[in-house]
């Protein structure tokens, strides 16, 4: 099933945008005078460009739909509306993607040069034309609109691309973190001789095979949660929630993973009625990180010790951990996308650098905050911030 | 009856089959049919009547929402536990409204996978301790 969607999310490599030719490009000419229109055509046609001319303003307004042009030679005084007011029409219904405007007007009347611009035009073109100058104006602006519109196209072509990645990331560990969590089980229930006693040379294999495919899990999970968040797709519903009970179910869980190591963590100050305004999953996965990641780093045999801080306002957590704790020149890297430090697990463990990227966004939607530092005494100290909800009077 | 002594286990994936089927083991070894399917899940039921059933949510034939309907038309003291793969909040909650009993990710580790069924079974089939 993937494989065929898989397919479809690889991006077509795009042609790079190469030195521009302007030849085909759309000129339309606007001028009740029929010699002025045949004296620029004759200027304009040897460069190659599509001319279309129309006499009037209403005209103009009908042919640039059809047309679409890719630039306006547009007189300033005809029968009808006048080229001011044509000008303030068309950029009224196009915006920013109308096409450049060309004001024709006779040399000395620098007013209309003035409301020309403020109505929206980008240049001006003094009669009697000079056709060398005239051929310079144009190929500036035919030139400027060609790169905006590669610069759109562009703009949507990446992301375009970057959702399909995020895409292509969540499909990938979706559908790989399933069996990747049951080879580590089923490895986990060789290991402890469910299914018969192995010998410690076959014990140290499965041993491996259980470290490698755990780890393998925690990094399609982060790499999930990533994509998740990347696409904008971080959606948290809070609900109200004994905060104590999600803190002592992770240290539970996360004890387990910590008696592997001779460590265990402890936790102190918790009471049983504090109630938080949270997404009590993603929180918990918070919790898990800091409690994952203090084991992690610090040496075996060690104690990791969890805290409470609240002043009615505001609920943190503190997780103080035994590792070296994070030099103060590379803290800023901490809570950023796929950064690691030169701080290393103590006993090989893997690391993706997303875990804490995720749970400052997790942090963020909770109108929370996370932050580091290093103990006074030694070690790191995490801890995460939530908002106490107003106790009604 | 303090513990389920036939359990129905639905998921279209041999792998979880075999992971869950351990981590049940460990409540008195008891016994497994296997499905792999809703459709088979259903007819299974009809023949054996399990104490519990686990049924995935996405099969091909029939997902286990439609699977979790017919099992409790058939029997409105089924006991269903879902076997999610995300947590989808809202099929978790049409499965909840069903009548499904609770609802777990299959890649949950074991151990925490074993509470919560003991949490179910202590639950549903009496007070008596339901450890691992």
């Amino acid at each position: 099933m993937p494989y065929k969607e898989l397919r479809i999310l690889v991006m077509n490599p795009s042609s790079e945008p190469s030195t521009p030719s302007l030849a085909g490009r759309r000129v339309l000419i606007v001028d009740d005078d029929r010699l002025n229109v045949r004296i620029l055509s004759s200027i304009l046609q040897p460069e190659g460009y599509d001319l279309r001319a129309v006499h009037s303003g209403e005209e103009a307004l009908t042919a640039y739909e059809e047309f679409k042009p890719d630039l306006v030679l547009l007189d300033v005084i005809m029968p009808g509306i006048s080229g001011f007011e044509t000008c303030r029409t068309l950029r009224d219904r196009h915006g920013a993607l109308l096409a450049p405007v060309i004001f024709i007007t006779a040399k000395s009347e620098s007013d209309d040069v003035v409301e020309g611009l403020a109505a929206g035009g980008v240049d001006y073109l003094p009669k009697p034309f000079k056709g060398r100058e005239a051929l310079a104006r144009l190929r500036t602006h035919l030139h400027n609109r060609l790169l905006a519109e590669q610069q759109r196209q562009l703009v949507s072509q990446l992301s375009t691309a970057n959702a399909a990645k995020n895409k292509l990331l969540g499909m990938v560990a979706h559908d790989l973190r399933n069996p990747l969590a049951s080879i580590c089980g089923l490895a986990d229930f060789l290991g402890d001789g469910t299914v018969g006693t192995l010998t410690p040379d076959q014990l140290d294999l499965v041993r491996t095979i259980r470290e490698t495919s755990q780890s393998m899990l925690s990094m399609v999970n982060e790499l999930l949660d990533l994509s998740v968040v990347e696409s904008g797709e971080l959606k948290t519903h809070p609900v109200s929630r004994q905060i104590a009970e999600i803190l002592n179910k992770s240290v539970y869980l996360n004890n387990i993973n910590a008696a592997r190591k001779g460590s265990r963590i402890e936790i102190e100050g918790l009471d049983g009625e504090t109630e938080l305004l949270i997404d009590a999953d993603k929180i918990k996965q918070v919790v898990d990180n800091l409690l994952s990641n203090a084991i992690k780093f610090s040496p075996p045999g060690s104690v990791i010790r969890v805290s409470i801080e609240s002043d009615g306002d505001r609920y943190s957590v503190l997780v103080h951990d035994q590792g070296p704790g994070i030099p103060e020149n590379e803290r800023h890297k901490l809570f950023k996308d796929f950064s690691q430090t030169s701080v290393r697990p103590t006993a090989g463990e893997k690391s993706t650098g997303l875990g804490l990227a995720i749970c400052k966004r997790i942090m963020e939607s909770h109108g929370g905050t996370i932050s580091a530092e290093n103990a006074p005494g030694g070690g790191g100290l995490f801890r995460i911030t939530l908002p106490l909800p107003r106790l009604a009077a | 009856m303090n513990r389920p002594q036939t359990i129905l286990l639905t998921d279209d994936e041999a792998h979880i089959r075999k992971f869950i089927g351990l981590v049940l083991r460990q409540f008195d070894n008891p016994r497994i049919l296997e499905a792999s399917d809703g459709a088979q899940a259903v007819a299974l039921y009809r023949e054996h009547q399990p104490d519990l059933v686990l049924l995935d949510v996405n099969m091909p034939n029939l997902d286990g929402v439609e699977a979790l309907a017919q099992i409790r038309a058939l029997d409105e003291n089924a006991v269903v536990i879902m076997l999610t793969s995300l947590a989808n909040r809202q099929t978790v909650e049409e499965c909840l409204n069903l009548g499904a009993a609770d609802y777990i990710r299959k890649d949950t580790p074991r151990d925490e996978m074993a509470a919560r069924f003991a949490q179910v079974i202590t639950e549903c089939f009496g007070e008596e301790e339901a450890t691992a």
